[in-house]
């Protein structure tokens, strides 16, 4: 891993150089902010928000084609590969929440539309020095400065930027871009390290998840989740923008004679969710629903993979419109114990 | 407002036998935010709380609960749910009793007369959320934001809600019982948010709208927020036949947004909880509104007012004025 420094005097040059390389980062849409194409030859701004979407809607399409088909066709149209893409400005959370998913995408079955769009894209991410306040990532096992999932991490020393190359993607890309770089000093990284330190002191409204996983197997009659339940919408705010919600839902649209097979996002939340065919409907309310989101993260992910698939990036908490908050249920569920 | 007699009045009510619980707000976990809140026994009650927070529209939840079948043997709950309702809460409750939606035995309403809600976001924008839970109260025409930095007045316009400000129905049209005096409707005429889009040439308007309807993630945060929006087998959930396509593209989003504008068209009650809750930003509340404005003007109907109304789109009078009609 080596360390260099990027002055921001050679940001715009920087990043006018890395847009001809089919460029992604966060822009401002309304009052969503989301991973946008830059422009050849444009400059990125980059702030301490992190984007409403998650660059998951990147590699992991909201709605993807997996195969066209027609009448009187036995061959199916198979979509061709995505240009290789470069993500700008990827919060530490989202990038670990991409490398959590990766687990599930790599598990029994090796989902090659998943997997070689993941292959396709290289992430530069930027630490947080400002964390927002339902941040908690520092709780769940990632860090303001984490550099899981990364091929190249960032960090925001005030008049330059530190790059640190994670993967052989990332030094390649550090390589290529060299004339604009120089040897960070030793001092650079010793800042970086105090600035992660300062950032992780400033999150407040967080969890210990430690005996969460065995727990909950412990509590699914507990009347906690009809309590944290009651108020949910049951909508999809806090499952499609969270960043390692990855259920999905296989579709056939057909128009004519010919249609496409797509897979697109799914939502525990959803009352439609694990309807059956016959209207059985093994989780009938919002309260079963509830625990699954949280036991999907807190304790199958944990069981299957050894890890939580929670990143604490926030967003549930932070966007939903009934105040549902993790943070507050996970403290409900080390209540109960 | 007189917290306490609140209280009061929902310790009693919550504590009947024919009640099964009562909906009001509470503070949420942090910030300006404020829950739902299903208060079940009298010692439930020290939580409840009326600010300007309590936007939310708790009509919806009449609805949204989940009705399982009763096990064989048992006998169904035929409690009543006690709701608080604030003017525009109330329209929501009076629309669904026209549709039939509920049933009035079915409910307890207590009246809220509305001196007008925060917008969160504005707020937030002005005075960040802090993890420590705020809460604003009403100061005369003003607003009080008490947290942990003391007390700020902020002027009501800087931070009234949309919806409020255009509200003309601030005191609940129906309700057992009320609690504080009736406020005097203070609605301006001017929505400028329709009349911006109004003016616009169709192409532009067109262009408008589906840089709006991009944005959707079709989490159905709109549909499931709205109080009016409760048909059992909603379309967009349809597999067979697919009415709407699950994808999201302009086009389908499109097809989902007009589908449910029109389902409103003479029943939405304006209580801008679409709007509120998207978290896209899409202007929900002003295609609602343009319609209810439609079906104000020209049929002379407005939603949500009489309990007894005949359903706007399955009525017909033959002194409509249907002047737009040739």
């Amino acid at each position: 891993m080596s360390a260099m420094l990027l002055h921001k005097e050679k940001w715009s040059e920087f990043t006018g150089k890395l847009s001809g390389k089919n460029l992604w980062a966060p822009a401002v849409q309304g009052e969503m902010k989301k991973f946008a194409r830059v422009a050849e030859g444009q400059t990125v701004h980059l702030d301490e928000d992190n984007t409403t979407v998650p660059p998951k809607a990147l590699v992991f399409p909201q709605t993807e084609t997996l195969c066209r088909f027609s009448l009187g066709q036995t061959d199916l149209e198979l979509p061709g590969l995505d240009e290789e893409m470069v993500l700008l400005g990827v919060r530490p959370c989202d990038a670990r929440a991409m490398a959590l998913v990766e687990k599930l995408f790599r598990w029994d079955f090796e989902d090659p539309y998943y997997l070689e769009r993941r292959e396709r894209t290289t992430l530069i991410g930027l630490a947080c020095n400002e964390p927002d306040l339902n941040c908690f990532c520092s709780s769940v096992g990632g860090g303001p400065a984490s550099p899981e999932g990364l091929d190249i991490l960032m960090s925001d020393l005030g008049e330059s930027y530190l790059l640190e190359d994670i993967t052989e993607k990332g030094k390649a890309l550090v390589e290529e871009f060299k004339d604009l770089l120089e040897e960070a000093p030793a001092d650079a990284v010793k800042q970086k390290e105090q600035l992660v330190e300062d950032a992780v002191a400033k999150i407040k409204w967080n969890v210990d998840p430690e005996g969460i996983p065995e727990a909950l197997p412990q509590l699914w009659e507990d009347p906690l989740w009809e309590k944290v339940s009651a108020a949910c919408l049951g909508c999809g705010i806090c499952t499609y923008l969270c960043p390692t919600c990855h259920c999905f839902d296989i579709q056939d649209e057909v128009e004519g004679p010919a249609g496409r097979r797509c897979r697109m996002w799914d939502s525990c939340m959803f009352a439609e969710y694990t309807k059956h065919t016959s209207g059985h409907n093994p989780r009938p309310t919002r309260r079963e629903r509830t625990r699954n989101r949280i036991n999907h993260k807190y304790s199958y992910f944990v069981d299957k993979f050894g890890v939580i698939a929670c990143v604490g990036c926030g967003r549930c908490s932070n966007l939903c419109p009934v105040n549902i908050d993790l943070i507050d249920i996970l403290r409900q569920v080390k209540a109960a114990r | 407002m007189d917290l306490d007699k609140l209280r009061k009045t929902a310790a009693e009510i919550v504590s009947r036998d024919d009640v099964k619980y009562l909906l009001g707000w509470r503070r949420g976990t942090f910030g300006y935010r404020v829950a739902p809140y299903f208060i079940e026994d009298a010692a439930g009650v020290d939580e409840l709380i009326f600010s300007p927070l309590c936007i939310s529209n708790l009509a919806t939840y009449l609805t949204l609960v989940e009705k399982l079948p009763v096990p064989r043997g048992q006998e169904p709950d035929q409690r009543k749910v006690a709701l608080l309702v604030k003017g525009c809460d109330s329209r929501a409750v009076a629309q669904l009793l026209v549709e039939k939606g509920i049933k009035r035995e079915e409910v307890v309403v207590i009246g809220l007369p509305c001196p007008g809600m925060v917008d969160r976001e504005l707020l937030a924008e002005k005075y960040p959320e802090t993890e420590a839970a705020a809460e604003v109260k009403w100061d005369g025409e003003d607003f009080l934001l008490v947290g942990e930095g003391g007390e700020t007045a902020i002027p009501r316009t800087e931070v009234l809600a949309e919806k409020c400000r255009l509200c003309r129905h601030p005191n609940p049209v129906i309700s057992d019982l009320t609690i504080g005096e009736p406020v005097e409707p203070w609605a301006t005429a001017d929505d400028s948010g329709v009349a911006e889009i109004e003016a616009k040439e169709t192409a532009e308007r067109w262009a408008y709208w589906e840089e709006q309807f991009s944005k959707c993630i079709r989490c159905y945060s709109c549909r499931n927020a709205c109080p009016l929006c409760y048909c059992e087998d909603c379309i967009l959930d349809r597999l067979d036949p697919t009415w709407v396509n699950r994808a999201v593209n302009f086009s389908e989003n499109t097809a989902f947004h007009l589908a449910r504008a029109f389902h409103l068209a003479g029943r939405c009650i304006e209580c801008g909880e679409c709007e509120r809750v998207c978290p896209a930003g899409i202007p929900l509340g002003k295609l609602n509104r343009k319609l209810a404005r439609t079906v104000r003007e020209e049929y002379g109907f407005e939603p949500g007012l009489d309990p007894e109304a005949e359903p706007f789109q399955a009525g017909y009078k033959p002194d409509d004025p249907e002047e737009f009609i040739l």
